[in-house]
């Protein structure tokens, strides 16, 4: 079988029932109009999945970008904790030194000496 | 004696000429265009459809439009794409609209009185109702290419698809239909 012949002999053009001119002649006469259908640009047929990408992209870009500030906020209120640990570790450090050397000064100036 | 020689008979009007008239406001000549081209409209319609009431109404419409727009009309060719583009896109329109009103799908509604049959009639009726069952777009590129007798450019420009997207309908509604077929032993 020639499906595309077979097609052809199936999809043929076909007459309207008797009267078809009359009726419609009746309806412009009635002063009958209809809206026309005005076939959407090409462009336009992308316009939705277009406007739904750019809100993604955006969105996305938009979420990164909080993201990104968030992680820089959290990274930076870690460093400056750090730094304050680091110098309350050394002030503790400066006063454990400063104290141990006191204690030496104090012990070197009242010990007597073997020369006396 | 003398014999009166019939009167030569006036060639019928062309084509353009029909529609120059038309465009004055001749509804005889605007009743000729109708019935020069009411089986291309009609049958696209009711190949698309499959139903003659509606298939009608949708032709009466197409003419209507072409009667409100017989300005932009250029020639009696470009009127025939005019009504092809017309056509197509109000057939794709209804369809989509009955989808969008959740009717019951036109693909469904077999009219036993669409078209005149020649060869098997089954075989007919079977390929129309397959032809039913295919997407709105690619419906169309088929009715095109087989009752109109297209080739894809020209398919293309009527439909304004990109002349690949008309070949990809082409090819796989081939394919579906001809595994349907099969399906059913007429391969």
């Amino acid at each position: 079988m020639n499906l595309e012949h077979e097609l052809r002999r199936a999809l043929t053009r076909t007459d309207p029932p008797a009267g078809f001119d009359d009726r419609v002649l009746s309806r412009i006469a009635a002063g009958e109009t209809v809206v026309s259908l005005r076939p959407q640009p090409r462009w336009s047929r992308a316009a939705l999945p277009l406007a739904a990408s750019l809100m993604l992209a955006f969105g996305a870009t938009y979420y990164m970008q909080q993201e990104h500030l968030r992680q820089e906020r959290e990274a930076r209120a870690h460093m400056e904790q750090a730094a304050r640990d680091v110098v309350l570790a050394l002030q503790i450090a400066s006063k454990t030194v400063a104290a141990a050397q006191a204690k030496v000064e104090e012990m070197t100036r009242y010990e007597p000496t073997n020369d006396n | 004696m003398l014999t009166a020689a019939a009167p030569p008979r006036a060639p019928a009007p062309s084509g353009d000429e029909l529609l120059a008239q038309a465009r004055v406001g001749s509804e005889t000549a605007f009743a000729a265009l109708v019935r020069e081209h009411q089986a291309m409209v009609f049958g696209m319609a009711c190949n698309f459809l499959h139903s003659r009431a509606q298939a009608e109404e949708l032709a009466q419409d197409v003419f209507l439009a072409l009667h409100q727009n017989l300005s932009r009309v250029e020639s009696a060719r470009h009127l025939v794409f005019w009504l092809r583009r017309v056509t197509s896109n109000r057939c794709i329109d209804a369809v989509r609209s009955a989808q969008r009103r959740r009717e019951v799908p036109m693909d469904t509604v077999m009219d036993p009185e669409v078209a005149p049959h020649f060869g098997d009639p089954l075989l007919g009726d079977l390929l129309r109702s397959l032809v039913g069952a295919l997407t709105p777009d690619a419906r169309i590129v088929v009715t095109l290419r087989f009752q109109e007798d297209l080739d894809v450019s020209e398919i293309a420009a009527v439909v304004d698809m990109p002349v690949n997207t008309v070949k990809s309908h082409l090819r796989r509604s081939m394919e579906a239909l001809r595994r349907k077929l099969a399906d059913r032993g007429y391969l």
